[in-house]
């Protein structure tokens, strides 16, 4: 419970500092985007189901700021989480160090490109364009930045949990099943 | 189980009335983040532009010669006027643009820029409680801006005309003739096109204002007269169609006032 209270507050103030802060600072015509990292550090620390349900969490308050199809963020979100959580657990654990910035900031990246595909494959205009490499290269810089605080916080928020456990998924269940 | 929740509520985007709930929700969240961005734009827009200098370096050099010229007048016009009444002016000068005509305006202030970097949209301060709807003209001093695309009891969303999901049907102010341009993404010149079966000639430097309404078309979604920009470069595209790039008369990068048109298609 103490974990759930945790999670809607960091994405409320994630929230909060993405369309009053980070929304204003624009280089190349784009910003740091803080939303996208938390799915990616959740699934880094916790694994794949809990990197799933807060890659819904953070995709649903990032369609409620944006003006695009909702729920596009919410799907992005969800897969880059579990995936980040299938990566985590293929490869070394989570040491809090440097490996752990750079996967993250990666995966964010990674998670933007699947992001641009689904919404051009939906039909959305303008996603893929000469703004999308720039767009990609400053979430990058930014993800560079925010990744070390995010993994902080999610490491936080599940603090006292069991790593790759969540109480409302059966043991030995999916979160994407 | 999330992947198949999150594809509903995609699909659910699609259709109207749970499309008119979702942006109901959308315009709650953006009245709740208001404060947010208002107490923080002010103090925003200083680190926000210093970074943005830090990326256009070249361009600043240019500026800065023409800005040097002008700091003469601008020290004697500064030291008449304070910071906020200046502000005021701008807010004040919005409200009699010559090419609104009777159409009434509503002045209001950049409070946000997109929240996605794939959609050319701001936020300005002003929303329903003012008077301000869905689908009406933005401007600025020098022209179209954009269009409101949502708006919330506080605060409106304006899709710019650099939007990718903008096209607007234009004519050539000198020769009347018509084209259509669209948005080809933030920073970038519009793009310019034949309208319909039109086969006007443009030519470089050409003013491009919004057509109105036009015979045998459906209604604009603009008024007739409203300055778009200059054609900047004409070609012609492998299929034989006109082709070319127009520059928006309005700086849609540094914008701080605009004001929304009263004014609504035809129904």
């Amino acid at each position: 419970m103490v974990q759930w209270i945790r999670l809607a507050a960091v994405a409320v103030l994630a929230l909060v500092i993405q369309a009053a802060v980070l929304d204003q600072i624009v280089a190349w015509g784009a910003h740091a985007d803080v939303l996208v990292i938390l799915p990616v550090a959740a699934g880094l620390v916790q694994g794949p189901q809990r990197g799933a349900i807060v890659g819904f969490v953070a995709g649903v308050a990032a369609d409620l700021v944006v003006q695009l199809p909702f729920g596009l963020s919410a799907l992005t979100f969800v897969l880059a989480g579990f995936a980040a959580g299938l990566i985590a657990r293929a490869s070394a654990a989570s040491d809090g160090g440097l490996a752990d910035v750079v996967r993250c900031a990666l995966l964010a990246v990674a998670t933007e490109v699947l992001y641009v595909l689904l919404g051009a494959a939906i039909g959305q205009p303008g996603l893929l364009g000469a703004q999308t490499g720039r767009a990609l290269g400053v979430i990058a810089v930014g993800a560079v930045l925010l990744s070390a605080p995010v993994l902080s916080i999610m490491r936080w928020c599940f603090l006292g949990a069991r790593r790759g456990g969540w109480s409302s998924v059966p043991s030995g269940g999916s979160a994407l099943s | 189980m999330l992947v198949l929740a999150s594809l509903t509520v995609l699909s659910l985007d699609y259709h109207g009335e749970a499309s008119r709930a979702i942006t109901h929700v959308r315009n709650g969240v953006a009245d709740a983040l208001d404060p947010f961005q208002r107490g923080l734009a002010s103090a925003m827009h200083p680190f926000g532009d210093a970074v943005s200098a830090m990326f256009h370096y070249g361009q600043l050099q240019t500026d800065n010669a023409r800005l040097r010229s002008e700091i003469g007048q601008l020290s004697a016009q500064l030291a008449e006027s304070n910071y906020a009444s200046k502000l005021e002016a701008a807010r004040l000068e919005l409200t009699s643009l010559p090419f609104a005509g009777n159409i009434s305006t509503i002045p209001a202030e950049v409070i946000a820029g997109a929240s996605s970097d794939f959609e050319d949209t701001i936020e300005i301060d002003e929303g329903t409680s003012s008077g301000i709807g869905k689908n009406e003209p933005v401007v600025a001093d020098s022209g179209l801006i954009g269009t409101v695309l949502s708006a919330s009891a506080t605060t409106a969303t304006v899709l710019l005309v650099t939007d990718s999901r903008t096209t607007i049907e234009v004519q050539d102010e000198r020769t009347g003739d018509f084209f259509q341009i669209q948005g080809n993404g933030a920073g970038r010149s519009l793009v310019l096109g034949p309208f319909g079966t039109s086969s006007g000639a443009a030519s470089v430097g050409s003013e491009l204002e919004t057509t109105g309404q036009t015979d045998g078309s459906p209604a604009s979604d603009y008024p007739a007269g409203l300055p778009i920009g200059r054609v900047a470069s004409v070609h012609t595209s492998s299929s034989g169609a006109l082709a070319g790039e127009v520059t928006p008369n309005v700086d849609l990068t540094s914008l701080q006032f605009v004001a929304v048109l009263q004014w609504l298609p035809p129904a």
